[in-house]
């Protein structure tokens, strides 16, 4: 059963059946994080860096933005019975229009955002696709873990 | 190279625009012009009425009342809303097939479409720019060209990507490269044809290339703007993908910063789902 995660949205699972799943990853980040033992996922759809943009919306809704949208994913995973140094992490996402540069190119600025957080935790990414100009979609089937990547125009691959 | 004067003649297999599209450009043109009179030429065509009908009881305006009547629906929406409403029920019928050539299954295409009209009607009203018609119905129909070429790009899908994946070449300039004409000189074509102003014919043909245009210049900025914010979101679901060019130069032309990219992604991404039930 697909568990579809929309543009800044989260979803965890623990139901064996369950395949979260995001679209259409253009600038935007999806992170997906799984424990192999607790056998809990969680995948993360974020839109856009950092909350000091707009605290308001950030407060409304956390997962628009990297530095509050990983948090609660984490958090969110912690809940089913994960734990952190268990957990295999993969980020894909962060494409770019051609010539976006410097401050204009949200998408590296998205990926940054996550690694930064990560370095700053001891997160370690197990998998990464990232950068580039084509739309992703991301599969994590929650009864072991197993992602897949589809970008545009290609076929589905296991990561 | 395929043979271009092939590529154009196909323009004649897109289906007409219909006659409605044009008579309500020529209302909002014209300054004395009553929603009475728009209320006829609506009236006047069933399929526009009933497409006008279900969009204004879709919840995306959020009425609790439904309209049965199309004086109704007018007096509810306002005239401008309408004539953006017909403009994008009338494209429906070209941009809604699938256009397999850019890997987009049936819909895709108009989707993405209605997304970027609405979007660069908003920008365009945050802008203050002249003609917010012109504008939406020029963002709904920019990528009409892909309709003409997506069966050449087929063809020549193997060259075309192998020019884009070794980078700094968009899907535009492949396009033009390997077939001769690329999906938005088509589509300024496929405007000439249906009769449009030449301002819209500027805008469809320069989406890509805001710098180039001649005679629409603010509205094609938006129009790119709209655009490149939507490749962003990850909206145009084809093969692709956000391979165009991004106008720095257009977009700081706007006064826009890199913070009002993202406060304008945060406003529509929370809108999506309301333009996906206005368009479904």
């Amino acid at each position: 059963m697909n568990i579809i995660v929309g543009v800044s949205d989260m979803k965890v699972s623990k139901d064996p059946d369950g395949v979260l799943v995001t679209y259409s990853l253009g600038s935007c980040i999806g992170i997906a994080v799984f424990d192999p033992v607790a056998k809990a996922g969680g995948l993360l759809h974020y839109l856009l860096p950092e909350s000091s943009l707009d605290s308001t919306k950030a407060a409304a809704n956390p997962f628009m933005f990297a530095d509050t949208g990983i948090p609660r994913l984490f958090k969110s995973v912690y809940e089913l019975g994960g734990i952190k140094n268990r957990m295999r992490v993969v980020m894909v996402g962060g494409s770019q229009v051609l010539d976006q540069k410097g401050f204009f190119n949200i998408g590296k600025r998205n990926e940054m955002a996550a690694r930064k957080l990560f370095h700053r935790n001891n997160v370690v990414i197990d998998f990464a696709d990232t950068g580039g100009n084509g739309n992703r979609t991301i599969r994590l089937a929650v009864k072991d873990g197993k992602c897949w990547l589809k970008g545009s125009g290609e076929g589905e691959r296991l990561i | 190279m395929m043979d271009i004067q092939r590529i154009i003649k196909s323009i004649a297999g897109l289906k007409p625009i219909p006659h409605v599209v044009n008579k309500i450009m020529a209302i909002t043109r014209d300054p004395d012009s009553s929603m009475a009179q728009l209320s006829q030429v609506i009236s006047y065509d069933a399929m526009t009425t009933a497409n006008l009908l279900k969009a204004a009881n879709s919840a995306y305006y959020g009425c609790t009342k439904k309209f049965d009547a199309i004086h109704q629906a007018i007096v509810f929406l306002g005239m401008d809303e309408v004539v953006d409403l017909v403009l994008l029920t009338s494209s429906a019928e070209n941009l809604k097939r699938s256009q397999k050539g850019y890997g987009l299954t049936a819909g895709d295409l108009w989707r993405y479409s209605a997304a970027s009209a609405l979007l660069a009607r908003k920008l365009a009203d945050q802008k203050n720019i002249a003609d917010v018609h012109l504008v939406f119905t020029a963002a709904l129909l920019k990528d009409i060209g892909k309709v003409v070429l997506e069966q050449y790009v087929a063809d020549g899908y193997e060259q075309i990507k192998a020019m884009v994946s070794k980078g700094n070449c968009s899907f535009q300039e492949a396009e033009k490269a390997v077939l001769g004409i690329d999906h938005a000189e088509l589509g300024a074509l496929v405007a000439r044809v249906w009769q449009f102003s030449p301002m819209m014919i500027d805008i469809i043909g320069n989406h890509h290339c805001p710098g180039q245009a001649v005679v629409a210049k603010a509205q094609t900025a938006i129009v790119h703007a709209s655009d490149v914010l939507c490749l962003m979101m990850g909206l145009n679901g084809g093969l692709d993908g956000l391979s165009y060019r991004f106008d720095q130069d257009t977009i700081e032309s706007l006064g826009m910063t890199d913070v009002d990219l993202q406060t304008i992604i945060t406003g529509f991404a929370e809108e999506l789902q309301k333009v996906e039930e206005l368009i479904s």
